[in-house]
């Protein structure tokens, strides 16, 4: 019986990209796709794959939420998740969001096929760097954050998360309303509760919490006229 | 029409992906990959494409850079930007620095096959999300 793959990446040039690399696999078969979270989310839900694989940058959820999404409903689900960065800050999200693999998409060709079949054969995956910071007891219980670490979420519900990306990402109240089947009183009235929690007066102080907690991601573009090294890329 | 395509990415996905795109026509063959504007001006040396695709934001010289470079030493060489970035500002320093093509790496599986077919006949191609392709000229 062939092992089914969902992929997850709002680039369909990606997407295209990652099912010839999977596809090569005897055995294996891309059984779905999907352009944002939400879809993911639907996506999974019906056709039950053994892996998904999530891009963290996707639009309207991203990948970290869309992996919360999905072990709620089923904590069986085995996922992996692809990132352009492999911060402290984003490895320990994607590790307390339950992702089981996490791969950089600049490595995504060398490190991808060894990530799904070590999910296949229950174990985890995980970058060097990863190993790094467990065994380094980044984890532990009661781990003090650093002193330039950025609090994350936790103050934020789920539901709060979602309508924080879609806000940040330049959606009304109306918009977000309408894309999660709610009344636009009730979005208004998360939205207080976000600003109030966060202490925040502007749209824009919104739009800069959500990139520094990794809920909308930037491209730096390069120097004009440098040669040199340019930011980080992504795919 | 037989077009030679030279690749260029920092991310071997997404090379993959352009590439199982731009081979499912005819004729059309992908005749080497790089991963920096630096290895792009050495394949291209090598190996002369008709076309570039070429990402903006390398390591080691940028895609701007590159193609700057190239008009010089091969101005017969037409380069396609294919980037993630969606902005206008962007896509004018991209035709001044020499390119003919322009096109959001969200909608390369849209654009790509149309943007790699005018520049190979030396016409310009460009589009930016949320706009239709400016068409040819």
């Amino acid at each position: 019986m062939k092992l089914r793959i969902l992929l997850a990446d709002d680039h369909e040039i990606v997407r295209r990209g990652l099912r010839a690399l999977l596809e090569k696999h005897e055995g294996w078969e891309v059984c779905g796709e999907a352009a944002d979270g939400r879809e993911a989310v639907e996506k999974t839900l019906q056709l039950k794959p053994d892996v998904v694989i999530l891009d963290i940058g996707m639009p309207l959820l991203n990948g970290l939420d869309t992996t919360r999404q999905l072990l709620q409903h089923d904590p069986h689900f085995k996922i992996i998740v692809l990132t352009i960065t492999d911060s402290d800050q984003v490895i320990r999200e994607a590790l307390d969001a339950g992702a089981r693999g996490f791969v950089l998409k600049s490595d995504a060709a060398r490190d991808l096929v060894s990530a799904v079949e070590a999910l296949q054969n229950k174990r985890m995956f995980f970058t060097p760097r990863v190993n790094d910071l467990v065994l380094a007891g980044f984890l532990e219980k009661g781990h003090s954050l650093s002193k330039n670490e950025t609090p994350k979420l936790p103050t934020l519900t789920a539901r709060e998360r979602e309508i924080t990306q879609l806000l940040a990402e330049g959606n009304s109240s109306k918009e977000v309303a309408c894309l999660l089947n709610l009344s636009t009183k009730t979005v208004e009235t998360h939205r207080s509760n976000i600003m109030r929690k966060l202490s925040f007066h502007s749209i824009r102080d919104l739009v800069v919490y959500a990139i520094k907690n990794n809920l909308i991601q930037i491209e730096i573009p390069p120097v004009k006229t440098t040669a040199g090294p340019t930011g980080p890329t992504a795919a | 029409m037989t077009i030679r395509i030279l690749l260029v990415d920092d991310h071997p996905i997404v090379r993959q992906g352009l590439k199982t795109l731009l081979e499912g026509r005819d004729g059309w063959e992908v005749i080497g990959e790089a991963s920096d504007g630096a290895e792009a001006l050495d394949k291209a040396k090598e190996l002369s494409p008709d076309v570039m695709v070429l990402d903006v934001t390398m390591p080691r010289m940028n895609g701007l850079e590159a193609c700057r470079v190239l008009r010089k030493r091969a101005p017969q060489l037409e380069v396609l930007f294919v980037t993630q970035h969606d902005s206008p500002q962007m896509m004018r320093e991209a035709l001044e620095a020499g390119a003919r093509g322009y096109v959001v790496k969200s909608n390369a599986a849209r654009d790509l096959l149309a943007a790699v077919e005018a520049v190979s006949q030396h016409r310009v191609f460009t589009a930016l999300n949320g706009r239709d392709a400016a068409g040819t000229r």
